[in-house]
């Protein structure tokens, strides 16, 4: 196997290219500010937002995912807040590990919030890779934005299957 | 019956000028913003021959690497399943389909499928498959084939998916808007999703190391698919097995950008495991991929990782569109594809190709698009496919440049060329009269100008 040694990209400021590029795919990403109330964040970022499922610790929301019993019950989720591991500056991808009993959660959710940590973003594909691991579930996506199509006359847009917008908050 | 040649179905497009245009200018605005996404990362070319590099040494390996992928997928729990050919691999999905007496499969897009003709084969038995990317299903609510490997319906005005929809979902008279189409599409999708108990994609990438498979979407089609039905089917090609996530990341990194200007594709899934209570069946595809492996003129072909950057691209591709070429896949890897699948029934195709190269110095994976054409061209004669008129011509001009005597009276001769009526020379058999003017011939050879001017001093 080649070797892959490559001075691969990097950014002076990883956190601002994140945000920019997350933008540019139609994304959003938010720095959660010093003494900011999550929940009081995620709810002025979708202030209309009907029944919301998480299961992440702190995080108010209507139905807990974990309880459901069928990936079916998740239908008509509007706000999906997910914990993700960690971001990617170079495509403002996020790898989510699935941690929910259904992963359905992650793309039938009318609109998708993933938590990062901070200081959990890295460079470029190369090093997210090196960081990949799977738990039981044994699935995982990188997610870079919501769910887009330009099938029809090369049109954009958002909101083809999966989640109409993402955001990503950093925390 | 004999297939319709390259330049005939080209002029059938080019007769819907204002759509021709269209197509021409949408393609090459794809390709711009490849190039605006290449040149944002200053590894690029570093990164294409890697890409490169990989994908050639885990062709060459590739007994090992599959019996590693196989193992590593069925220690996940997954099951694998081994395809020489399209009959076996559709028997393999539709007896996966029988186990769990699914009546309906929910497909993500998936060109080996196509390869396969796995959809007709499933509706002869009475298997309702629904094809989940939009312009996919756009295309089989219309019953045509994709034009374009990664854009299948941008041949489609959205006027035309407009009407579709009004008679098949039940829209409203007159709307066009790709918004509201689209999100009538997820309405109506989505209940399919819910209602499948197997979905099947494709795969762009299968990991030897740890034995997922990774799929890339936009639209989350898949992922709606296969979380939604306990059971999933992976139809791959042999060649989409490489080493590591180490590699993969390189491939990543090209394969959107390449395809279609973005970053990074919306979803990069990598299923490792079925889900709870469910089952992941691979069916791996030969169907004369390991053939390809022994044509050393030909090999690199199995680079391709499907991103459709030789089509956007090619001027051919973008002035003909992609029902001019007779093979499912189109532009300049179809051309090759073709010829690798069947050289006499797709030679034809051959001909859709200026040598400008293009394709090669875009190809992600720097597969030797241009250079295979020429080489298939070479071979034609030996086929018995090479233009008579060509054919013809070349042996009167092997005659000529041979022997001086008749070179020079040809030489002499050519200045009557210009007083022969326009008729006689832009006749039938005179093809590259179409659209050109022959050049007017000097009075006076140069040979014998050097000779009168120039020795005589």
């Amino acid at each position: 196997m080649p070797l892959i040694a490559l001075d691969a990209i990097h950014y002076s400021d990883k956190v601002e290219q994140f945000v920019e590029v997350s933008k540019s795919v139609g994304g959003n990403a938010v720095v959660l500010r010093e003494g900011e109330d999550i929940n009081v964040l995620i709810r002025s970022l979708y202030p209309d937002a009907g029944k919301s499922a998480s299961n992440v610790p702190g995080i108010d929301a209507v139905i807990n995912p974990d309880d459901v019993r069928t990936s079916q019950e998740l239908n008509g989720i509007s706000l999906g807040i997910v914990q993700g591991v960690f971001g990617v500056a170079e495509n403002g991808c996020v790898w989510v590990v699935q941690n929910v009993k259904e992963r359905s959660l992650y793309f039938i959710s009318e609109y998708l919030v993933i938590l990062i940590d901070k200081d959990q973003l890295v460079d470029n594909m190369h090093e997210a890779y090196k960081k990949v691991q799977f738990n039981d579930y044994g699935f995982g996506c990188f997610i870079s934005g919501p769910s887009k199509t330009a099938d029809i006359e090369q049109a954009l847009v958002v909101g083809a299957h999966g989640a109409k917008g993402v955001t990503v908050i950093l925390r | 019956m004999k297939k319709e040649t390259h330049i005939h179905a080209a002029e059938r497009f080019l007769s819907n000028k204002k759509n021709a245009e269209w197509h021409d200018e949408t393609l090459w605005q794809t390709r711009t913003k490849r190039d605006r996404q290449a040149a944002l990362i200053p590894e690029w070319e570093q990164l294409r021959e890697l890409a490169s590099k990989i994908k050639m040494h885990t062709i060459t390996h590739l007994d090992r690497y599959l019996e590693q992928f196989a193992t590593a997928a069925e220690k996940n729990g997954a099951t694998v399943h081994w395809a020489k050919d399209a009959a076996e691999h559709n028997a393999i999905v539709l007896q996966i389909l029988q186990q769990h007496e699914a009546s309906k499969l929910v497909k993500s897009k998936s060109m080996l499928t196509e390869e396969c003709n796995l959809n007709p084969f499933l509706f002869e038995k009475g298997i309702d498959v629904v094809e989940s990317d939009l312009g996919e299903r756009i295309l089989q609510l219309m019953d045509i084939p994709p034009s374009h490997i990664v854009m299948p319906a941008i041949h489609i005005q959205r006027e035309d998916v407009g009407k579709l929809f009004e008679e098949k979902l039940q829209t409203e008279k007159g709307n066009a808007d790709p918004t509201y189409l689209t999100r009538a599409m997820r309405q109506c999708l989505r209940e399919k999703f819910l209602a499948s108990t197997v979905a099947m994609t494709g795969a762009n990438f299968g990991i030897a190391e740890t034995g997922d498979v990774v799929v890339c979407t936009n639209e989350a089609n898949a992922d709606m698919g296969t979380s939604s039905a306990k059971v999933h089917i992976v139809s791959m090609g042999i060649e989409k097995v490489i080493p590591s996530h180490d590699a993969l990341s390189v491939f990543v990194r090209l394969l959107a950008r390449s395809a279609t200007g973005q970053p990074s594709t919306s979803y990069t899934s990598h299923y490792q495991k079925p889900q709870k209570g469910g089952e992941l069946h691979i069916i791996l595809v030969d169907n004369g991929r390991s053939d390809n492996l022994a044509d050393k003129d030909h090999i690199q072909t199995l680079k391709c990782i499907r991103c459709g950057a030789c089509m956007n691209t090619c001027p051919v591709y973008r002035r003909s569109g992609g029902y001019s070429y007779s093979y499912f896949i189109p532009g300049p890897i179809g051309i090759n594809l073709g010829m690798l699948k069947d050289p006499k029934n797709y030679y034809t195709n051959l001909s859709a190709c200026t040598l400008c190269f293009s394709c090669n110095s875009v190809c992600p994976v720097q597969v030797d698009l241009g250079n295979q054409i020429y080489k298939w061209r070479q071979g034609l004669n030996a086929i018995g496919k090479a233009n008579r008129t060509k054919k013809v011509m070349s042996d009167g001009m092997r005659m000529m440049f041979q022997q001086s005597g008749v070179y020079h009276a040809a030489v002499k001769a050519a200045p009557l060329m210009n007083l022969m009526p326009r008729a006689l020379i832009y006749c039938k058999a005179n093809k590259w009269g179409i659209g050109r003017e022959v050049p007017q011939f000097a009075k006076q050879s140069f040979t014998s100008w050097w000779k009168k001017e120039v020795q005589k001093r």
